[in-house]
């Protein structure tokens, strides 16, 4: 549900528009919030089992329901949020208190907000814009001011050296991201989320569903280039010099502590699913089925978002527990020599692919 | 490089850290990610050992070599043994020497995984260490069905061993060596040829062969420089020249000669020679006793020796002087990881701060072996 | 020239004996690697049992070749007596070389530069106190990674005001071990860019390896446990 029914089906919309509107966004606003938390706790599940499993352990285990862990450690996560709330909040004397308390906020959202254009299937979406596409791209950049202000307030050289680390590096990661959307806007002739993904219904070659992966060449490496900086954004491995436990400690965020970091952490895991949802949506479909007619109603829309958005975060867990990291010069060569060259000949190509084939 | 330059910037990499591999402290001076100038300061785990040393008989003195370099402990203790042993002059039966042997290479190759092991972690590659780490507790686990300890064995005593081999010890040794050699695959596919890890490695921290020499490091570190120089075979001791086995050398596969990779990559063929040469003493131990050449007191003549051998980390030697007396009159130990980190300084200048992490990571270092 | 030839014939022959045929293969002349290599095979056939029985390599510089030869430390001890005389204290160089410290520097270069040394390789180098009230000693374990061959050179200093010419600039490892045994025992290298303690922190007292050390009885307000005496 839209912001938009809300406000039409509110009896007093015409009258109180102010009030009606922020009522609308709020309750919004919630369930967005709602899920983050519940996928966040699913995630570090995920990622804790998941790396196990690779690294030859068991990761967290338990007797039964209601004994330490749950049965499998289902009540891991449940336990670490609960421990990271009851602890003890630290600020260090020299720090700047002001800032050091805004950083975690302004993070959190710059994640959050992109959430108000994700298309979760054909009728549950926040925010219908016009202008979707570019929304999230632009407004996901809010993150970086946000740990410029972790690294500087925490009075630390360390935190200073990740921030600036991380500043350049995700700065830098927007441009072939951006680069790799052209393409899609100029093979759909809309911004509009919705409008991509309707776009994206069909079959070509009688089997292959019509995403515009499998579209042209140009847009199947388009949709690595993308995932790749997408990858680089979320400051994971083998792009986390930032956070690299090894030499920074956890680089911008070292002095902080408890429900402030949680922050960090869930803007992290938000990034994560913002990312691979706006890869779904502009390269994978979106809330299609890939085979049409089959689970193809509304509700399954929700359903194949989500699942596929969940594969993507399956394949950057298992890039984090596979690859060793790159050195922050080696990083930003691969963005500016590798990525972003590659990203105008896609441009390029599609254009001229569209213009002799399509 | 550039043109403009800033004040140096000092940065502390401190006692407490997740990569210095033990109580290091170094001052670094950068300008901006380049380093100019790294200075380690030792000393956090100094105990004294030689002061100790002055102060207990000569078998006492076996369980303080364990602590020293703790991960090749088994090396530690044979290099004090046969040093004594030539001091005093005394032979020890057949079947002692090949169980030295034996169980130095194997702590040989445990010591190799946790390095190559801890030196993915540095460069960020998380499983090949918990890989490395469950097939170094297989070794720990027939050490402990040997002698009771995972780690501290006080195993090899002046004259002979402390105990003899368990029931089906060789069988469990040959099977953990035929479980162990396919996973040195699975190591290079996963790390050692892989292109980010190359790039991380490869080129970085170049020694020079003279540089080497002239800092006194010994060992893989040296090898990986390109000269071929190993106390097994140079200067033998023991029964080494019974047995058949390479010299691995860096030779510049990925990069230039004696860079990171380099180092890397020979200590990780060092572990399929040390599996070779535990598979041939395997096969031609002798029956015998364990105990009989140790002496009931342990009173060497008066005189001095200065007697090298190789540990995992390179040219263990230790300095005995005696005065006839049950007391030895001064004990130096000379360890390999002490002049690896005197190197740090001089290799790692110009190179980046990640660099330094990895520099330091293949040094390989020790801190109870530098600080004694 | 060919008694200098016939003794690096022995030489290498001697290392060939003991398993290393580096040395003889490595030998650039293709006249003295054939005379080497007809030495080996002759000597393998004579003393089969003597070559068996090879100790392993001793640092104390012992000498082993065949007695009408001039042992290593002889050889060393008449070039130095030659070039820097009056630097060698005692006659006996069996076993090691006493210098006075006179012009030890100028003499660590020239056993380092001098192509039939070429010690390029400073092993060790160890403290040593005789007793409570006599000298202090330096002693330096050196060796070449060209010649294969090593020795001991000590240089007894003065307790109450030990220096010794340092040889940082020679050996760069001179550095650490010089400022370790400056920890330990106070002994000063004079010449050193940065004499000061490594292992014990920086304001530490007293000379820990000393005969007659004493702990002092607390440092920075924490008490300094004691040495048990002995385990007798």
């Amino acid at each position: 549900m839209t912001v938009d029914n809300l406000i039409n089906w509110f009896p007093f919309g015409a009258e109180w528009p102010v009030i009606t509107f922020v009522t609308a966004v709020l309750i919004c606003a919630i369930p967005v919030f709602l899920f983050i938390a519940v996928y966040a706790l699913v995630a570090i599940y995920g990622e804790l089992k998941i790396s196990s499993f690779m690294q030859d352990k068991v990761g967290p285990m338990g007797q039964g329901v209601g004994l330490h862990a749950g049965k499998w450690g289902l009540l891991q996560p449940v336990a670490d949020a609960l421990k990271l709330i009851l602890k003890e909040d630290i600020i260090p004397e020299s720090a700047d208190k002001k800032l050091f308390i805004l950083a975690p906020f302004v993070v959190f959202v710059g994640a959050f907000i992109t959430f108000a254009a994700l298309p979760f299937s054909q009728e549950i979406i926040v925010a219908d814009m016009n202008i979707g596409v570019f929304y999230i791209l632009a407004v996901s950049s809010l993150g970086v001011i946000g740990i410029i202000l972790a690294g500087w307030s925490s009075n630390n050289k360390w935190s200073l050296y990740g921030a600036m680390r991380s500043a350049a590096q995700i700065i830098s990661y927007e441009i072939p991201a951006g680069l790799s959307i052209i393409p899609i806007v100029m093979l759909t002739g809309t911004l509009s989320m919705q409008g991509i993904i309707v776009s994206q219904q069909g079959i070509i070659w009688g089997f292959l569903p019509n995403w515009i992966i499998f579209n042209n060449p140009f847009t199947f490496i388009a949709f690595f280039i993308f995932f790749i900086s997408g990858v680089a954004e979320c400051n994971r491995t083998p792009f986390d010099i930032p956070e690299a436990e090894s030499e920074l400690v956890a680089g911008a965020f070292t002095e902080y502590s408890g429900m402030r970091y949680a922050f960090f952490f869930l803007s992290e895991y938000a990034n994560m699913f913002v990312v691979s949802g706006v890869a779904v949506a502009a390269f994978l479909g979106g809330w299609n089925s890939p085979i049409p007619g089959f689970m193809d109603s509304p509700s399954w829309g929700l359903f194949w978002f989500i699942g596929k958005s969940m594969s993507l975060i399956f394949l950057m867990i298992w890039f984090r527990w596979t690859f060793p990291r790159l050195r922050v010069d080696q990083l930003m060569s691969v963005c500016w020599k590798v990525l972003l060259p590659i990203s105008f000949v896609n441009i390029f190509g599609v254009g001229i692919w569209n213009l002799l084939v399509g | 490089m550039g043109v403009v330059h800033g004040d140096l910037m000092t940065l502390n990499i401190g006692p407490q850290h997740p990569s210095t591999h033990g109580v290091l402290r170094l001052k670094v001076k950068t300008d901006g990610e380049i380093v100019s100038e790294v200075e380690p300061y030792i000393g956090y785990l100094h105990r004294c050992f030689e002061k100790h040393c002055e102060n207990v008989t000569y078998d006492q003195v076996i369980p303080y070599t364990d602590r020293c370099d703790y991960i090749a402990s088994m090396n530690n203790n044979f290099g004090y043994a046969v040093a004594v042993e030539e001091l005093m002059k005394i032979k020890v039966p057949e079947r002692v020497e090949y169980i030295r042997v034996i169980v130095a290479e194997l702590n040989r190759i445990a010591s190799h995984l946790l390095a190559l092991g801890t030196y993915g972690l540095d460069v960020g590659a998380f499983t090949p260490f918990l890989y490395m780490f469950r097939d170094r507790e297989r070794i720990l686990d027939i050490f402990e069905a040997l002698c009771g300890a995972r780690l501290l064995y006080n195993y090899i005593w002046v004259g002979g061993v402390s105990h003899d081999f368990p029931n089906e010890f060789v069988e469990t040794v040959y099977s953990f060596l035929d479980y162990f050699e396919p996973k040195i695959k699975e190591y290079n596919e996963l790390l050692t040829y892989n292109k980010i890890f190359i790039e991380r490695t490869a080129d970085v921290g170049v020694m020079p062969p003279e540089v080497a020499i002239s800092y006194g490091v010994s060992g893989p570190n040296l090898r990986g420089s390109g000269v071929k120089w190993d106390i097994r075979k140079n200067e033998t001791y023991s029964i080494y020249e019974k047995f058949d086995f390479d010299i691995p050398v860096g030779s510049g596969i990925m990069g230039t000669v004696g860079d990171c990779w380099d180092r890397y990559y020979v200590r990780m063929q060092e572990m399929v020679q040390s599996a070779k040469i535990v598979r041939q003493a395997l096969k031609t131990i002798p029956a015998g006793n364990v105990h009989q050449a140790l002496p009931k007191k342990i009173r060497p003549p008066k005189g001095f020796i200065y007697k090298r051998t190789e540990s995992p980390r390179g040219d263990l030697a230790y300095y005995i002087v005696s005065d006839g007396s049950p007391i030895p009159f001064r004990l130096k130990m000379r360890s390999p990881a002490f002049t690896a980190l005197s190197v740090l300084g001089e290799i790692s200048q110009g190179w980046m701060m990640s660099d330094v992490i990895a520099i330091l990571g293949s040094l390989d270092i020790v801190l109870g072996e530098i600080d004694r | 020239m060919s008694e200098d030839q016939d003794k690096y014939i022995a030489e290498v022959v001697e290392k060939a004996l003991r398993g290393d045929m580096d040395a003889i293969n490595n030998i650039e002349d293709r006249v003295t690697r054939s005379k080497a290599k007809a030495a080996l095979i002759k000597a393998k056939r004579l003393s089969k049992t003597a070559a068996a029985e090879a100790a392993p390599a001793e640092e104390t510089a012992q000498t082993d070749t065949t007695p009408t030869e001039k042992s290593l430390n002889q050889k060393v001890a008449e070039a130095l007596a030659k070039k820097f005389s009056g630097s060698i204290d005692s006659e006996d160089v069996n076993e090691y070389i006493q210098l006075n410290g006179k012009n030890w520097f100028e003499i660590a270069q020239y056993l380092k530069d001098n192509p039939d040394l070429l010690f390029d390789s400073l092993q060790c180098i160890t403290g040593f106190d005789f007793g409570e009230g006599e000298a202090l000693e330096v002693r330096y374990n050196l060796h070449s990674m060209t010649h294969y061959h090593a020795i001991e050179i000590r240089i007894k200093t003065d307790r109450n005001d030990p220096k010794v010419p340092s040889v940082e600039q020679v050996w760069r490892i001179g550095d650490w071990f010089e400022r370790e045994t400056y920890d330990m025992y106070g002994i000063v290298f004079e010449g050193h860019h940065n004499m000061t303690r490594i292992l014990c922190p920086e304001d530490w007292e007293g000379w820990p390896l000393r005969k007659d050390y004493e702990t002092q009885e607390t440092y920075h307000g924490i008490i300094v446990p004691k040495v048990k005496e002995g385990w007798e």
